[in-house]
């Protein structure tokens, strides 16, 4: 008879720490969405403030043709990624193309005083803070998410329940090593 | 605990607390009705009710009204709302809490709202003159994650409660000490009058220690989830000690919303001798920052140096005009 109720309890053990484990992930699949619109969000208006930008420069810079081809290029792939990884490398791209931009204004002191072109600067310059922002929760709720299927006891039942393992918002396709939180003194 | 089960627990204590305030007033208004009389315990019942529901809904703007917070135009808002909107994203909230002004010259700041969207971070104008853009955003922080926790929701019902409680007790026992018992006799007897007065004195301290009990540790895990959001626990803990090293204090803290602020505005923490008595840190709203930075140099491994950085004041490198 003890054994019976022996036998009983680790199920219900079993049974309970399954539906824990369950929620969390539930839970932690949740957090990792939300952390992925907010990219999502940050990258569309980063996205949408571009062909203002473009516009406002090419008022004063008509011919440096390439700069602004290599700026909607950049545009474009960004809005075509379909991964993390790919939009992250896109939004790199585009921070580049940017860069070079930036620096061809640097020679027309007019668009440089104009405030049409200093406001779009400013909030280009603001939505790169947002990226870096959102991607910092994302990568530290994909790390536990990651970690949570990748250990016993989700191992068990994570991928056959569905669970798949989720890409980090990094350019850098080897970057998997993103510390949750890094711990040790900075400079 | 992922952030949605340190919400879950969070709500748990709201309702806790909740159900808890339910028992200490009906015990109040039961002992009223003993001492006094039943009506005089359903007025004092149905008073509380009223009181809570409508301390609870004007929160916000009481809050504001008490501690001066004010919006400022959005040109001139713009540099800081940026750091608070930067802040809450990396904090993984989809709505962004408003930024509202305490024109003060100690540097402090505090978060209040019963959800993230009707929340507001309150900064005061000396916390900009003093902080760089680093440890400024550690503050933000700092307040960002009693908004995400939902700290503030459980502190408004905790401070609501409280001053209910207080305040029919208080109630109570003037009136019982100024002849409302006399009219029709002592119908409950010597022991009735005894119990309702030992209760009606310890009401209103329960209340207060519980929110304060509250409020202590919250600040230990703010500080802690302020360090994981930035990733920058030094940063935290530069902020904190340059808020004890200034010498100024809040002007408008008002007792009943000093638990809300980053640094105690009361002068109790700061100046008590450190290990002074327990009975005194009893009543403490916070703990000191000291053993504050101690938390988060222990956590994060590392020692703050014995100077702060030179670096330039938020408001400095922003222009004058930002606020």
């Amino acid at each position: 008879m003890i054994a019976v109720w022996i036998v009983l309890g680790v199920v219900a053990l079993l049974v309970i720490s399954f539906v824990v484990g369950f929620n969390r992930l539930v839970r932690l699949r949740n957090e990792v969405n939300t952390g992925w619109s907010n990219i999502d969000v940050t990258l569309k208006r980063r996205a949408d403030l571009i062909p203002n930008l473009v516009e406002a420069v090419k008022g004063y810079a008509a011919h440096e043709r390439g700069v602004f081809d290599s700026v909607t290029e950049a545009r474009a792939s960004l809005m075509r990624a379909g991964t993390p990884g790919a939009a992250a490398q896109a939004n790199e791209a585009l921070t580049s193309a940017l860069g070079r931009l930036f620096a061809v204004a640097e020679a027309y002191p007019d668009l440089k005083a104009s405030q049409n072109f200093l406001r779009l600067q400013d909030e280009l310059t603001d939505t790169e803070d947002k990226v870096a922002a959102a991607r910092r929760y994302y990568n530290a709720t994909v790390m536990r998410y990651n970690t949570k299927i990748q250990s016993f006891p989700g191992v068990l039942y994570a991928g056959a329940l569905g669970f798949a393992g989720r890409e980090f918002f990094s350019a850098d396709e080897g970057d998997h090593a993103v510390p949750q939180v890094d711990l040790s003194p900075q400079e | 605990m992922t952030l949605q089960e340190q919400i879950r627990a969070n709500r748990f204590r709201s309702v806790v607390l909740i159900g808890g305030f339910a028992v200490i007033v009906l015990i109040l208004a039961a002992l009223l009705a003993a001492a006094l009389d039943v009506w005089v315990g359903a007025f004092a019942l149905a008073g509380a009710l009223i009181y809570a529901v409508f301390g609870v809904i004007s929160s916000r703007g009481m809050v504001a009204a008490m501690t001066g917070a004010q919006e400022l135009p959005p040109e001139q808002m713009r540099p800081i709302q940026r750091l608070v909107d930067n802040v809450a994203i990396a904090a993984g909230l989809s709505v962004t809490p408003q930024v509202r002004i305490v024109d003060d010259p100690a540097p402090n700041a505090f978060a209040t709202g019963l959800t993230p969207g009707k929340s507001f971070v309150g900064i005061t104008t000396g916390l900009l003159a003093t902080m760089p853009k680093r440890e400024l955003e550690a503050v933000i922080a700092h307040e960002i994650s009693h908004v995400r926790n939902r700290d503030t929701r459980l502190m408004t019902l905790a401070v609501v409660f409280a001053g209910v409680i207080a305040l029919i007790a208080n109630i109570a026992f003037r009136t019982m000490a100024y002849g409302g018992g006399r009219r029709d006799g002592n119908r409950g007897g010597p022991i009735v009058i005894v119990l309702a007065v030992v209760g009606f004195l310890l009401a209103p301290i329960a209340a207060g220690l519980l929110k304060m009990a509250l409020s202590r540790r919250r600040e230990y895990l703010a500080d802690a989830t302020a360090a994981e959001i930035l990733n920058d626990p030094e940063a935290v803990a530069l902020a904190l000690r340059r808020l004890e090293l200034d010498p100024t204090t809040v002007r408008h803290a008002d007792v009943s919303v000093a638990h809300m602020w980053i640094e105690s505005p009361t002068h109790s923490v700061k100046d008590a001798p450190p290990g002074g008595s327990a009975l005194a840190g009893l009543f403490d709203t916070h703990p000191p920052l000291e053993s504050r930075i101690a938390a988060l140099e222990q956590a994060g491994g590392f020692r703050l140096p014995d100077d702060l950085p030179p670096d330039q004041p938020f408001l400095a490198t922003i222009g004058a005009g930002g606020a």
